[in-house]
């Protein structure tokens, strides 16, 4: 009976509140949130005009940039809360929430595989005296790391991603390795060839039908329509609209602010 | 005579080619893949090094060697670590402009350090009454032995610096060095990485630096000041940062270079000895540095092949 009420309350995926956030640089405010819940719906969309805090707000989340007011916390669907604001950014993996980047990041001499098993490594095996793990993290890691570069169509994995669209596609697999249970993917297709944001696509449904919650930031508008349950439009900072993407797309506010007249 | 003499000098020689290779080493796994260049190697060498000398010398041991040894150099080595773990927390979070402050003011606290205390260090006197923790004969014979064991030890250092090329903590390392804030975002706890590897690579080199205090059997504040990081640094810079045998390669070619060959075969004026010959080092050491910076910036061996190594471990 008991277990019946706390279940009906916890969400049945992990959300993920916003509340009394404010970052600012320089003096401009730039996110700031009143009370904003994200992860209701399995993939949510988050739009809005460039300068309008989406990255800055995604960064906040992973707390790799610092708050200057407010709290961000987790609530898994196990029930409970985590307060991801007052942990560091390295705190944010092992909680499942997990964040792909805008702009290109990489490890410079490090290739394809290292890459992918460093994403996938567990902690105990990196420690200073474990100098004979590799073969054991390899062997309890090559099999999804195989399907992801498979599946990708990476050519050599002992290689380094070159071009800027390897790299980002190697940020996103990096991503997926952690598990995610929480994943905010930040322009995931900019930059990649339409057969690669279709395959990263059909990934991201993937992981929302299996429980992960998925919020995505994308300029890219069909991408936002065809995969979306909800959509989020920001602006200046606010969350000032949600709702499915039909009324979003149709709503005066967002094609007066963004899309422009004509679009629908 | 002149043999001997010349014999001795080699034995001296190639300790100091050995040890600074042993530093030089540890310097990689600091500099070479995590990106934190350490100026303060003196620091932990000498705080080993004092340690052992002072314990060995002033403590009255109810045992003898080479369990008084053993002791000392094990506290010896604790003390450098626990000095790299005060370090390292230090500059977990630091930029480099911050890590070069922190290293180098920590080992000319230390040297302050040994120079002040000198009822305890012998200060500027030096202190002299240590020994080898053996005793096969003669001087040289000993000297040699001594050379053999730290063979051994530089032997082990460079048997794991080369294990953790292949190992997942060498690929977090290089991670935390080539990017930290993605390291962090895949859940790398980079702060301690950083302290634990200044905690073992400090004790490393506190080690080394009791076993010179064997060797020389003197302790000289002379020896806390930059000489010993330069010649690390130097050394491994020539030799390629990056790889497990630059620091093998450069070492010998800088310090085994100078102190054994130009030391003990060319025919300098003996008076250049204790003047003009340390000086003469340190200046060929910045140079070297200063060119191959400039020039080469990865040194001799280049920067490090993981798409080669990779393929070497996995295959293709
Ligand atoms: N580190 C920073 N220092 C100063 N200003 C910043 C910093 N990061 C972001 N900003 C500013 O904050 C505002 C919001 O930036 P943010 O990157 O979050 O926008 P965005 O919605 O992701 O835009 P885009 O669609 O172009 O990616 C911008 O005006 C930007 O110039
Ligand atoms: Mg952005």
């Amino acid at each position: 009976m008991v277990a019946d009420t706390v279940s009906a309350v916890a969400p049945a995926r992990p959300q993920i509140r916003i509340q009394g956030v404010v970052k600012s640089y320089a003096g401009r405010v730039v996110v700031n949130i009143d009370d904003t819940v994200l992860g209701a719906s399995p993939i949510e969309g988050l739009i809005g005009p460039n300068g309008a805090g989406k990255t800055t707000l995604m960064r906040l989340i992973m707390h790799s940039t610092a708050l200057d007011r407010g709290t961000i916390s987790l609530l898994p669907p196990t029930g409970g809360e985590v307060v991801l604001s007052s942990q560091s950014s390295n705190r944010m993996a092992h909680h499942g929430v997990v964040k792909s980047n805008q702009v290109i990041m990489d490890f410079d001499r490090l290739t394809v595989l290292d890459s992918l098993l460093l994403a996938a490594a567990e902690g105990t095996y990196e420690q200073p005296h474990r100098i004979f793990s590799e073969k054991t993290v390899y062997r309890r890691h090559k099999d999804e790391i195989r399907h992801y570069l498979d599946f990708f169509g990476f050519a050599d994995p002992t290689a380094f991603a070159l071009s800027a669209g390897e790299k980002k596609l190697l940020d996103i697999v990096r991503c997926l390795l952690l598990k995610p249970t929480f994943l905010l993917l930040d322009e995931p297709t900019a930059g990649l060839p339409e057969d690669l944001t279709d395959k990263v696509m059909v990934v991201v449904r993937e992981l929302a039908a299996a429980g992960t919650s998925v919020v995505i930031v994308e300029h890219d508008l069909n991408v936002i329509w065809n995969l979306c349950d909800e959509v989020l439009f920001m602006a200046e900072g606010s969350v000032i609209l949600r709702g499915d993407p039909q009324s979003i797309r149709s709503h005066r506010t967002v094609v007066e602010k963004y899309l422009g007249e004509g679009h629908v | 005579m002149t043999f001997d003499f010349l014999d001795s000098f080699l034995i001296t020689g190639l300790f100091s080619v050995v040890m600074v290779t042993g530093l030089a080493l540890l310097l990689h796994l600091q500099l070479g893949l995590t990106r934190i260049a350490n100026f303060g190697v003196v620091g932990f060498w000498g705080i080993g090094m004092y340690v052992f000398g002072v314990l060995y010398v002033k403590v009255d041991w109810s045992f003898g060697d080479p369990y008084q040894f053993l002791v000392c150099a094990a506290i010896a080595t604790i003390a450098s670590g626990l000095a790299g773990l005060l370090v390292g927390w230090l500059i977990a979070d630091l930029d480099t402009d911050g890590v070069l402050v922190v290293t180098l003011g920590f080992a000319t606290a230390v040297q302050l350090v040994a120079t002040a205390q000198d009822d305890i260090t012998g200060g500027a006197r030096g202190m002299g009454g240590l020994d080898f923790p053996f005793d096969i004969g003669k001087v040289k014979d000993n000297e040699l032995l001594w050379l053999g064991f730290t063979m051994a030890v530089v032997a082990g250092i460079l048997f794991y610096v080369w294990r953790v090329h292949r190992s997942p903590y060498g690929r977090h390392l290089i991670a935390v060095g080539a990017n930290e804030r993605l390291a962090r975002s895949l859940g790398k706890s980079t702060s301690r990485t950083k302290l634990w590897l200044f905690v073992i690579a400090s004790a490393a080199m506190g080690l080394l630096g009791a076993m010179n205090g064997v060797m020389v059997r003197f302790l000289d504040i002379g020896n806390l000041g930059i000489d010993i990081t330069l010649a690390a640094m130097a050394g491994l810079i020539l030799g390629g940062t990056a790889r497990v045998w630059g620091a093998v390669v450069g070492v010998f070619l800088t310090v085994g270079v100078f102190d054994i060959v130009i030391q003990s075969y060319l025919p300098l004026p003996r008076e250049w000895y204790t003047q003009a010959i340390p000086v003469m080092r340190e200046a060929i050491f910045g140079l070297t540095l200063i060119i191959v910076l400039l020039f080469r910036p990865y040194g001799i061996l280049g920067d490090m092949r993981r798409d080669s190594l990779m393929r070497k471990i996995h295959g293709r």
